[in-house]
């Protein structure tokens, strides 16, 4: 008996194995002998300027090789005038690797600059910079000046929106399903926003080669699922112990939206440090109206926790509230000083996925609460009302 | 079983998915510290880098071990190469000279350090070899079409309408044509293709000299032939590089050696396209210029002179001074892109005591 099981254990192994061995085989002679098969068409040669920094009479960019040949990089410009230049660590770029490009310039603040890379075929790429502004270097007083930001248009809009909790506690079963649905609403366009900001993203600073728009699809279901699988764990476990149900929802809620702003900081910062963005107390004020509504998101399922009241409740409260706004600083630092278009890409799809998770966790919420049912009136309402909302602040911002 | 085994893929995933999205942030800053080299502006600074240096300017002047990326076409040579043929007599007495001309469109030039372009060429350079005779010489160029397309030469100057290169298309994969026609009008003209587009074929660079000297020949100097020109090597209709003679910075690395007091006669010829005009400034100097260098007496004594397509002239002039000077287009764009130049100076040695004796007292 043991000696059958062992041989069938073989077969399904072997069987598993076999499609995926003529997979190899193709491979390789696709590589080898059959490559002449493809040798159609001519390949043509692509490099991406990721980042340019302005230091000290110098202008620095990064290059990565995005095409689908080896370069090599011959010549640096700038404004289409050739100039002397180091590159490190070497001339010669494999796909994908990157270079670091110097180029001695006694630039000016403020102005524009085209910066122009050739490589050894003749071919010129340019990249456009509306205003030179200088790199930011990490110094406590910018650390200070990102922790401010992130808590302004982070940490205390998010608090503000939690003091709405008293209210929606003592609403009506209706009225309150109204705001759980104007929070999906609310972080439905919170996502949205999120992907429209990754794909700009990708967009502007990473080549074709990335597959920007697919990268970021990627990225929102891994983070999606990865979200949904570990809040259902969550949720599951909070029916058997202490944590009540309605904290585990506003838990993963403050980690959806913490996500989401540890993104939106991420944009702050590196628009300060491209120097592409001149803050304004508008601009400001926008975020934090912006981000209040997210404090809401917060406090319509805490408002049903029963045991809670007084201390505790205040206390859990501020976490939350950290949960969800203080991962706006860290993005601003992140952002600001070691920004990289590509991690920006996909930190903005990760807070995407999990706000869509959020948002799913929400609508069941609301199914079970209320009785099976999405489409009444207050639902309805609701998460119309929350785009409506967002889309009108974000006018401001 | 079950909960453990997706938790170790799910583990696995997320591993896979942070450390892949590491590898693409930060790679550059995992390059490990190599020794540096030093790198000086042309404004001066002093620049410390692990990595190489691209620069065409700089390539040669201070960093001896860029020689190796220095290109293969010799400009120093091209600047004095004067080709007068396979000389013969005809029956009446008429100087015969005769040339072999192969244009190929198949070689590729470096032609910025670096910079790999396919050419277009005649005798495999650009521009082509300078074709020298005199004044009603009979000039013959046996010209053979290698290429894979069709190619002439058209010569500027006086010949029969069958020898001008236009309509007598010379086929491509060995097709074959004799020009003749008696040397004529006095002055530098530009030979080129002919075969449409002839901005294509002019800008990948079929292209060269050809001097016509007076019978009584003109005063003994060092004479020189600079062709202006550039390459377009991404193909926007604008020039990537500009230089005299090919080679973007290359006399400014490699000076043109000069004597002082000894007559300087240049033979400059505007080639470049795209952009209408082009220009030649001389620094600390001025000079006679004879447009087209078709009369022996010059039109102007200036330090500028301004070329518009195939425009050509003579210029003459003396250095008393020893030193370096610059020579440059003044249309800065061009000059910022390669045409630019260094003529050293040297104490003449049939003068040098003189000279030193004017310094000293």
């Amino acid at each position: 008996m043991e000696l059958d099981n062992k041989s069938s254990k073989g077969k399904i192994i072997l069987s598993g194995i076999i499609p995926f061995a003529f997979l190899v085989l193709l491979i390789a002679y696709i590589f080898g002998p059959g490559s002449d098969l493809l040798d159609l068409g001519v390949p043509l040669p692509e490099i991406t300027m990721e980042k340019v920094d302005f230091v000290d009479s110098e202008i620095r960019v990064t290059v990565r090789n995005t095409g689908p040949i080896p370069v090599e990089i011959v010549m640096a410009d700038i404004n289409d005038r050739i100039q002397p230049a180091a590159i490190e660590p070497d001339r010669f770029l494999e796909r994908y690797e990157t270079a670091l490009v110097r180029i001695p310039f006694a630039w000016n603040e403020a102005e524009p600059y085209r910066i122009g890379l050739t490589i050894e075929d003749g071919t010129r790429f340019e990249k456009e910079i509306e205003a030179a502004a200088p790199a930011l270097e990490p110094s406590l007083e910018l650390v200070g000046f990102f922790a401010i930001i992130g808590t302004y248009v982070g940490i205390i809009p998010v608090m503000i929106g939690l003091l709405w909790l008293p209210f929606i506690r003592k609403i009506s079963k209706n009225k309150y399903h109204f705001f759980l649905a104007l929070t999906a609403g609310l972080l439905l366009f919170l996502g949205i926003d999120s992907i429209e900001e990754a794909l700009d993203v990708s967009e502007e600073n990473l080549a074709g080669s990335f597959n920007g728009a697919l990268l970021v699809a990627t990225v929102v279901v891994l983070s999606f699922l990865g979200l949904y699988y570990s809040s259902e764990k969550l949720i599951r476990r909070a029916a058997s112990s202490r944590i009540a149900k309605p904290t585990a929802i506003a838990l993963m809620i403050s980690i959806g939206i913490g996500l989401h702003n540890f993104g939106e900081g991420l944009a702050i910062g590196a628009a300060v440090g491209l120097g592409s963005i001149a803050f304004s107390t508008f601009l400001i004020v926008g975020f934090a109206l912006h981000n209040t509504t997210e404090g809401i998101a917060i406090a319509a399922p805490m408002s049903r926790g029963k045991a809670l009241i007084g201390k505790a409740l205040i206390g859990k409260l501020a976490v939350l509230g950290l949960i969800a706004g203080s991962p706006a600083i860290f993005g601003a630092w992140v952002g600001g000083f070691v920004y990289s278009p590509f991690t920006s890409v996909i930190f903005l799809a990760v807070g995407a996925g999990a706000i869509f998770q959020v948002i799913i966790t929400i609508l069941r919420w609301i199914r079970e609460e209320g009785d099976k049912n999405l489409s009444s009136a207050a639902v309805v309402s609701g998460f119309a009302a929350g785009m409506l909302v967002m889309y009108l602040t974000s006018i401001l911002v | 079983m079950k909960k453990s085994h997706s938790r170790i893929m799910i583990a696995s995933i997320s591993v896979i998915i942070v450390m892949s999205a590491l590898y693409f942030t930060f790679t550059e800053d995992i390059i490990a510290q190599q020794e540096d080299t030093v790198f000086v502006t042309h404004s001066g600074s002093v620049i410390k880098t692990t990595g190489e240096i691209i620069d065409p300017v700089y390539s040669t002047l201070l960093n001896p071990e860029y020689t190796e990326s220095t290109v293969e076409f010799d400009p120093m040579e091209y600047l004095r190469e004067f080709n007068y043929g396979k000389v013969s007599q005809l029956p009446d007495g008429t100087t015969l000279r005769e040339f072999t001309i192969i244009a190929e469109d198949d070689k590729i030039m470096e032609v910025s350090p670096g910079v790999f372009f396919n050419v277009w060429t005649f005798n495999g350079t650009v521009p082509g070899p300078t074709i020298r005779a005199t004044e009603g010489d009979i000039v013959r160029i046996n010209f053979i079409n290698n290429g894979s397309k069709p190619h002439t030469m058209h010569f500027h100057g006086i010949h029969p309408a069958e020898m001008d290169g236009v309509f007598e298309i010379v086929g491509q994969g060995g097709g074959r044509f004799t020009y003749e026609f008696e040397a004529g009008p006095v002055g530098v003209h530009p030979y080129h293709c002919h075969v449409m587009p002839v901005e294509e074929h002019i800008v990948r660079g079929m292209y060269g000299v050809y001097i016509v000297d007076p019978k009584e020949g003109r005063p003994a100097a060092d004479e020189m032939v600079m062709v202006l020109n550039g390459f377009d090597t991404d193909f926007d209709t604008e020039n990537n590089f500009y230089a005299a003679n090919s080679i973007p910075f290359y006399y400014q690395n490699n000076p043109i050696q000069i004597n002082t007091n000894e007559l300087i006669r240049i033979y400059v010829v505007n080639m470049v396209e795209f952009d209408p005009i082009n220009n030649l400034h001389l620094h600390a100097n001025l000079f006679y210029y004879y447009p087209t260098g078709t009369s022996l007496v010059p039109s102007f004594y200036t330090d500028m002179i301004t070329l518009s397509q195939t425009e050509r002239g003579i210029m003459e002039f003396e250095y008393e001074y020893p030193g370096k000077y610059l020579f440059h287009a003044h249309k800065i764009e061009f000059s910022e892109k390669g045409w630019v130049g260094i003529f050293q100076v040297n104490d003449n040695p049939d003068q040098k005591s003189q000279l030193e004796i004017e310094y000293g007292t």
